[in-house]
């Protein structure tokens, strides 16, 4: 093997890192077996932790240990029993429960899931704990009695038999009738027409073998589910409950591996197929692929962590990240070809050419994902490490693995160059010609798209993360219309003390909180033991419906209780509905048809409840009112991650940047970087805003996860453009350049990576689902920007750059120590139109425009400044007025500012000096006139609107002080701003209010990132262009004020023109307003 | 050429007062405590030719004149400009009038602030007027009537002035020790009365002589459109009675001198700001003015008028004013002043060109003698540095009044070319 010299044009301006990567490069080519030695070390390992992978089917996976939300519900769970519930629903076709046979086969229902494992307790219409008064005794027996409850316990089948069970017509009808007037039973175990009915079975899991509990429990219950609608072919079955939500959370994760795995892996073949044409090519993906996405399980496998529906996928992550390092090594391979036969060489190129942009893609995608350990939901934190060590394994495989396999596998060579790369040179070409339009159009679609953003609403209804091609969704959907809310809110009410619940003041309150809860719209149904205890004191006084009502004595309640806990079945007692102490009360509520956003504000409306009618009941010890339940952490959790991820997406921001400018060695580039980096995902959230809407906790981690994968595209455009720049090629040329060079190369890779994560988002599971689209559409956002945002951006900012730099290098300049517009502040403060982007017709944006500007040019209390104005005539013949300028801002709005010029040349007007109090228009102005020679200060007229002042082209109008309320304002369109393209300015158009004024309109373009004016064209009476003001040289004074060093007033009909220069800018001297008066003025123009 | 000694010493006085009030306080501050902050010095200088129409009508005057004058400012600040010493000494050398030649301080003074308070201590000037033809309110300065038939030019006056700005208006105190005489044209000069007037046999009937302090005080105010003051005075009076004290052999008079008592004086002046139109308003009344006759008698004065500007005429950028006042003065012709039942009306045109350029022509009719006084000014900067002014006047119709009568025959031309640095 001979060492070949590094083809030199190609790697052009190289330094030190260049050879570096070329020797690396040959190193990596002729360690090649090495590679492959390694790859299958990794493949065994991680082979080997697969069978160690558990899965975790809980929905309580989303939540932190320490997320207080889930510290309130562990706490919950330990006062009263963890319920696990099984919601077992029938709905007779024939429309009618209470028929005699329904009863029966609800009793039959109620003892088969009796024998399912881990029940601590079944409730169903049947066992009902029906109490009523029989002379003096209170008799508690079950709504149906005589159920052979227990019977064949011994016996492990479940008996469907309906002939042992008799159930009368009289039984049948009492029942109804006492069902319906429960408010125990209604709305939740039957819906008030009688047609759906629940038998709730509780389990406590033991929580030993959470892969195995969940599923064992609900596949037997689908199997009961499965024997009723068979035995019984009119009653259809509904489940749900907890048990089939984690279960759901467990089988969507199979679900997804199942229909999504496959899928993606298609879609890789067929992107890579069609783009490298290659089935060797696509072959060498696919194990890079592969091997990546073992390694990723792997870990997660050793690691033991169970998996979870997240998780699950993260393979599929790592697959699609994958895919973009390898296709870049396997383009690079194929430009090579059509130059040399070597494989080494074509490998060797590959690799020194991409080898910095993919680690540094790779890098940097891995810090995204780690950034998600930031995240207050462990599957995200999972994921994100996950994910950064298979795209981490899956660069070292890239750059060793892949190259190897091109040396030794027969890729076919092919001659002709890639006939794709004639369509990106033409894409740069067109770019390139449409810069000055792409940058403000690019603008405003990043402006409108972010706008979307405040239409996004967060929507962690966790019940409907899963899509309807579940049978539990649909079923879920069928109880919440037909029966009962899913969702459940908790109020473990606290009496403060032992035995607290018996005191009649404390029921009385918690009553009234139930009666409440009952009246409030979203309400289904609320479970209370207040209802028992009423209802017992009409038992005990003989079923006088008058004693309906709470007792008026401590004793009393707690002697019904006692008899009634007492009076029941095994199984049956209050400890899930009172603690240990007798100290709270726990009230539930359902609630159905409502979005996270309602629940959180029927929360909200609860506890304001509470704490102005019962301010002494708490729900925690931390003296706080708020509910519990697994639906109120899924309510909250969305905000909590997206406050928590905040921290991990500026954190990993802060280092991709970092490891941008780090590769890039250029500070300028590496800022502008920020812009195609950021922008795509706010797009993307405005995208999902105007369309979808809704969000689950996915949006969290969005901006961090996609952060890493669209600053690729970024990494490779840049570190070509910075490349061509070195070699001196034009910022324009170098944008063509890049086009060519690496342009298809982003183009193929992103679109591998859309199809990937919409495969992804073909998951069932919202979470996912939600966080793949999202993901896709940023990336999607991503190339737009890469290709239509950025060129024009860098061009642009690179001959600002260019320009600045020589001007620095005048020595007037350079001396100059600040400066800025004089005379014109208040013109500048004022004529600042465009305005926010909120604004809806032209003139409200035109309008907001000018109060933003305005806005941003407060505070500044005074400033003395040096000006000088330079007249100049149609012919170039120059005279110089030279004057200071004092202002004085008067904060209150409906007053001007105050202000005094005072000439110091020509040297005849020395001393000259005029006071100005603004006034708002229509009122002129108030204007003292100082004359030092005879020490006369004389008030004069300011009517004068049009008149030139001391002879220049500007107008006593464009100089006087201005509000915004002076004008009339229409927005009229954004474009690059005159004289500095790098910027875009709003261009909008100002009707002067007052009819003295010289002018029928002004246009003026205000930049929009700092509403700086930057052009000005006055038309005068009769609708023609008169006058042209540019400014020139702004300079931020206090961090906030920009000034212009110079304004230009070109004067079109006569061709004179005036400059102002200003310079020496003092901000804030403390000149006060008594040196603002015609009184002082002598002294002043001193 | 004549130096007012007495006058100058007092200023230099003042002004070493004022200074070493200003040393001390910056000596408390203990950095560079007598380092000005600011340092200039600036100034003009003037070539003066004048072209009479006529022959002089009095025995001893020239017919044409050429003048030279300087006048340098010398001006220094300390402590952000709140305290600042301003000396402004000029002198004019004239070739026709000996007594034109001549020297004063115009300033020297130390201005002093302190918030809302202002002092000055020295010779300085104060301008009150509102309206254009006269300005009757302006009590504080005597004019140096060898300087021009307007007036405008004044004597610095040694003074002690306090003034605190307030939200209703600006209170002036003013104490002035010593008395400026008024200058009048010698016997070589033209634009005199018919019998020269001898400043240095000037008589004082107060007893106290040049050293008789005077007092004013002053209240201006802006209230919207309207600016206001009133003042009071009390003191030596600016405007002297003339007396012959020098007869021929027939007992014709051959030389005045001027008489100054003691008066004192309320006035009022204002400006009503409406638009392109300012509306002005002098009035005085004094008490104890000498008459002709020497006789001290009160009288009312009143000057008003309006000036009203057309901006930006046909959009060429020129302005065009139009000024129209009347004065009236209660002793009538009996008057010291051209004014007292006079109608004045003028065109101002200011060019707004890169050179300034501005005519003012003026004519003031007498009601009833009728007899008027035409007068142009213009002037034209040349290059930054030079300017260039031109005055005319023209004195037509026979007067009745004494002072205007006097000048019939001096109706002239005047050219300055003036120097700045």
């Amino acid at each position: 093997m001979t060492e070949t010299q590094p083809p030199v044009g190609r790697s052009g301006g190289g330094g030190v890192e260049q050879t570096s990567v070329m020797r690396a490069a040959e190193a990596i080519v002729r360690l090649r077996w090495l590679w492959i030695a390694m790859t299958l070390v990794i493949v065994v390992v991680s082979a080997l932790g697969l069978g160690r992978l558990t899965l975790d089917p809980s929905a309580r996976v989303f939540f932190d240990p320490k997320n207080p939300d889930r510290i309130a519900l562990d706490r919950f769970e330990t006062i009263f029993a963890k319920d696990d519930n099984l919601m077992f629903v029938i709905a007779p076709k024939g429309g009618d429960v209470f028929t005699p046979e329904m009863l029966a086969l609800q009793g039959r229902i109620t003892e088969c899931l009796w024998r399912l494992p881990f029940v601590r307790r079944v409730n169903s219409l049947t066992n009902f704990q029906h109490t009523y008064a029989e002379a003096d005794d209170m008799i508690v027996r079950d709504l149906v009695p005589d159920q052979p409850y227990g019977r064949s316990l011994e016996n492990n089948a479940c008996d469907l038999d309906l002939d042992a069970v008799a159930v009368t017509p009289e039984m049948a009808a009492e029942a109804r009738e006492i069902a319906l007037s429960r408010v125990e039973l209604l709305n939740s175990f039957v819906d008030p027409d009688g047609e759906v009915a629940q038998v709730q079975t509780l389990f406590k899991l033991p929580g030993l073998n959470k892969a195995q509990e969940v599923p064992v429990v609900a596949a037997e219950a689908l199997a009961l589910a499965e024997q009723v609608e068979a035995a019984f072919p009119d009653v259809s079955v509904k489940l749900s409950g907890a048990i089939m939500i984690n279960n759901q959370f467990a089988g969507a994760a199979q679900a997804d591996g199942q229909l999504l795995t496959p899928l993606m892996f298609l879609a890789i073949l067929v992107l890579v197929g069609l783009t490298l044409r290659s089935v060797i090519a696509t072959f060498m993906t696919l194990i890079v692929i592969i091997v990546s996405s073992l390694a990723g399980l792997g870990a997660l496998a050793w690691s033991g962590v169970p998996i979870n529906s997240v998780t699950a996928l993260s393979y599929l992550y790592i697959s699609t990240l994958a895919v973009a390092s390898a296709v870049h090594i396997l383009a690079s391979v194929r430009q090579t070809m059509p130059e040399t036969e070597d494989r080494r060489e074509w490998a060797r190129r590959a690799l020194s050419e991409h080898m910095v942009a993919i680690i540094v893609a790779c890098v940097t995608t891995a810090i995204g994902f780690l950034s998600l350990n930031f995240s207050i939901s462990p599957p995200f934190r999972q994921l994100g490490n996950i994910v950064a060590f298979g795209v981490i394994v899956s660069m070292v495989l890239t750059l060793t693995l892949l190259p190897a396999l091109v040396t030794l596998l027969p890729m076919r060579r092919r001659l002709v160059a890639p006939t794709a790369a004639v369509f990106m040179a033409r894409l740069g070409d067109w770019v390139v010609d449409n810069r000055r339009m792409l940058l403000p159009g690019m603008a405003l679609m990043v402006v409108l798209c972010g706008l979307g953003i405040q239409r996004i609403v967060l929507e962690d209804d966790f019940v409907r993360y899963f899509d309807e091609r579940f049978q539990f969704r649909k079923d879920v959907d069928f109880i919440e219309a037909e029966l009962t809310g899913i969702n459940l809110l908790e109020w473990p009410l606290d009496s403060g003390e032992t035995d607290g619940i018996n005191d009649p003041e404390y029921l009385a309150k918690v009553s009234a909180f139930v009666d409440w809860m009952r009246e409030q719209p979203e309400v289904t149904s609320v479970r209370s033991v207040t209802d028992t205890i009423k209802r017992l004191n009409m038992n005990m006084n003989s079923d006088d419906p008058s004693y309906y009502r709470l007792p008026k004595v401590r004793e009393e309640a707690s002697q019904y209780l006692f008899l009634y806990e007492l009076s029941m079945n095994y199984g049956m007692d209050l400890t899930d509905q009172i603690d240990i102490d007798r100290r709270i009360m726990r009230v539930s509520n359902a609630m159905t048809g409502v979005t996270t956003a309602d629940m959180r504000a029927f929360t909200e409306r609860a506890k304001e409840w509470l704490s102005v009618n019962a301010p002494d009941l708490t729900t925690g010890p931390d003296g706080k009112r708020d509910p519990t339940g697994l639906v109120h952490v899924f309510n909250l959790i969305s905000e909590r991650d997206v406050k928590a991820m905040l921290g991990g997406t500026v954190l990993a921001l802060v280092l991709i940047s970092g490891v941008l400018l780090f590769v890039l060695r250029d500070v300028k580039v590496g800022v502008v970087s920020l812009v195609p980096n950021l922008i795509p995902a706010v797009m993307a959230f405005g995208v999902w805003g105007y369309t979808a809407g809704a969000v689950t906790l996915a949006i969290a981690v969005v901006l961090a996860a996609t952060l890493g994968i669209v600053v690729d595209d970024t990494v490779h455009f840049l570190s070509k453009y910075v490349k061509a720049r070195r070699e001196g090629k034009s910022p324009e040329d170098s944008v063509r350049y890049v086009f060519r060079t690496v342009g298809m190369a982003l183009l193929i890779t992103t679109l591998a990576l859309i199809a990937g994560f919409l495969v992804l988002a073909q998951s069932g599971f919202a979470v996912n689902g939600d966080l793949a689209r999202l993901t896709a559409l940023t990336i999607a956002i991503a190339l737009i920007a890469d290709f239509l945002l950025l060129p024009p951006l860098l061009i642009v900012i690179d001959r600002m750059m260019h320009r600045k730099r020589s001007v620095d290098m005048t020595p007037s300049k350079s001396a100059a120590t600040t400066a800025a517009l004089c005379l014109a502040l208040p013109l500048a403060a004022v004529l600042l139109a465009p305005g926010t982007a909120r604004a809806e017709t032209p003139e409200e944006k035109g309008l907001a425009i000018a109060v933003e500007a305005d806005k941003r040019d407060l505070g500044w209390s005074d400033i003395r400044v040096d000006g000088e104005m330079v007249l100049r005539d149609a012919s170039g013949r120059e005279s110089r007025r030279t004057y200071e300028n004092l202002f004085l801002e008067v904060p209150a709005s409906e007053l001007g500012d105050k202000s005094i010029i005072v000439f110091d040349s020509p040297r005849d007007i020395r001393g000259t000096g005029l006071l100005t109090h603004a006034e708002i228009e229509p009122k002129d102005d108030n204007q003292w006139l100082y004359l030092p020679a005879i020490k006369r200060v004389k008030r004069i007229s300011s009517s004068n609107r049009t008149g030139k002042f001391v002879s220049s082209e500007f107008s006593y109008e464009d100089l006087g002080a201005q509000e915004v309320d002076d004008y009339e304002y229409k927005w009229l369109r954004d474009e690059p701003c005159p004289g500095a393209e790098d910027l875009t300015c709003f261009v909008s158009e100002s009707y002067p209010k007052n009819q003295r004024s010289g002018y029928s309109k002004r246009v003026s373009w205000t930049d929009q990132n700092e509403y700086r004016l930057m052009q000005v064209e006055f038309y005068n009476r009769r609708g023609d262009l008169e006058k042209v003001l540019t400014f020139n040289g702004y300079q931020q004074y206090l961090d906030k004020y920009w000034r212009a060093d110079k304004l230009t007033m070109v004067n079109k009909q006569t061709g004179k023109e005036t400059d102002l220069i200003s310079t020496n800018y003092r901000f804030k001297t403390g000149l006060e307003n008594g040196q603002f008066v015609s009184q002082a003025l002598p002294r002043m123009a001193r | 050429m004549r130096v007012k000694a007495c006058g100058v010493a007092a200023g230099v006085w003042l002004a070493a007062v004022g200074g070493a009030a200003v040393a001390q306080e910056a000596e408390k501050e203990e950095v560079s405590p007598l380092d000005p902050e600011a340092v200039e010095f600036y100034g003009s200088a003037e070539f003066e030719g004048s072209v009479f129409a006529k022959e002089p009508a009095f025995a001893g005057q020239n017919r044409n004149d050429f003048s030279f004058a300087i006048e340098p400012t010398l001006l220094a600040e300390w402590f952000n400009g709140d305290v600042a010493l301003t000396v402004t000494p000029f002198l004019r050398w004239d070739a026709a009038d000996d007594r034109r030649s001549h020297f004063d301080l115009r300033e020297a003074k130390v201005d002093w602030r302190i918030g809302d308070w202002e002092l000055t201590a020295g010779n300085d000037f104060v301008f009150w007027g509102r309206t254009e033809a006269q300005q009757l309110v302006d009590i504080i300065n005597t004019v140096d009537g060898v300087e021009g038939l307007d007036e405008e030019e004044k004597l610095g006056q040694p003074m002690l002035k306090v003034t605190r700005l307030t939200d209703i208006g600006a209170f002036t105190g003013f104490y002035m020790p010593y008395f400026r005489e008024r200058t009048f044209a010698g016997e070589g000069g033209r634009l005199r009365a018919s019998i020269p007037v001898n400043d240095g046999d000037a008589v004082f009937l107060n007893g106290g002589g040049e050293w008789d302090p005077s007092f004013a005080v002053r209240w201006a105010h802006v209230i919207g459109d309207f600016d206001v003051g009133v003042h009071g005075f009390h003191g030596v009076s600016r405007d002297p009675a003339l007396e012959a004290f020098q007869f021929d052999g027939v007992g014709r008079p051959t030389a005045l001198r001027p008489v100054y008592d003691t008066i004192s004086q309320v006035g009022l002046d204002g400006q009503y700001t409406s638009g392109p139109a300012l509306w002005k308003l002098e009035s005085i009344y004094r008490f104890d003015q000498l008459d002709g006759n020497l006789e001290r008698q009160d009288y009312a004065a009143i000057t008003g008028g309006v000036e009203y500007t057309f901006f930006d005429v046909s959009g060429s950028g020129a302005d065009i004013g139009l000024i129209l006042e009347g004065a009236y003065d209660s002793r009538g012709d009996a008057a010291l002043t051209p004014f007292n039942e006079d109608v004045i009306g003028g065109v101002r045109l200011a060019l707004n060109d890169e050179q300034d350029t501005s005519f003012l022509a003026t004519s003031s009719v007498d009601l009833e003698s009728g007899a008027s006084i035409l007068r142009l000014e213009a002037e034209r900067r040349l290059v930054d540095g030079w300017k260039v002014e031109l005055e005319g006047n023209a004195f037509l119709g026979d007067s009745s009044d004494d002072v205007e009568s006097s000048f019939q025959d001096d109706s002239f031309v005047r050219v300055k070319l003036i120097y700045f640095w």
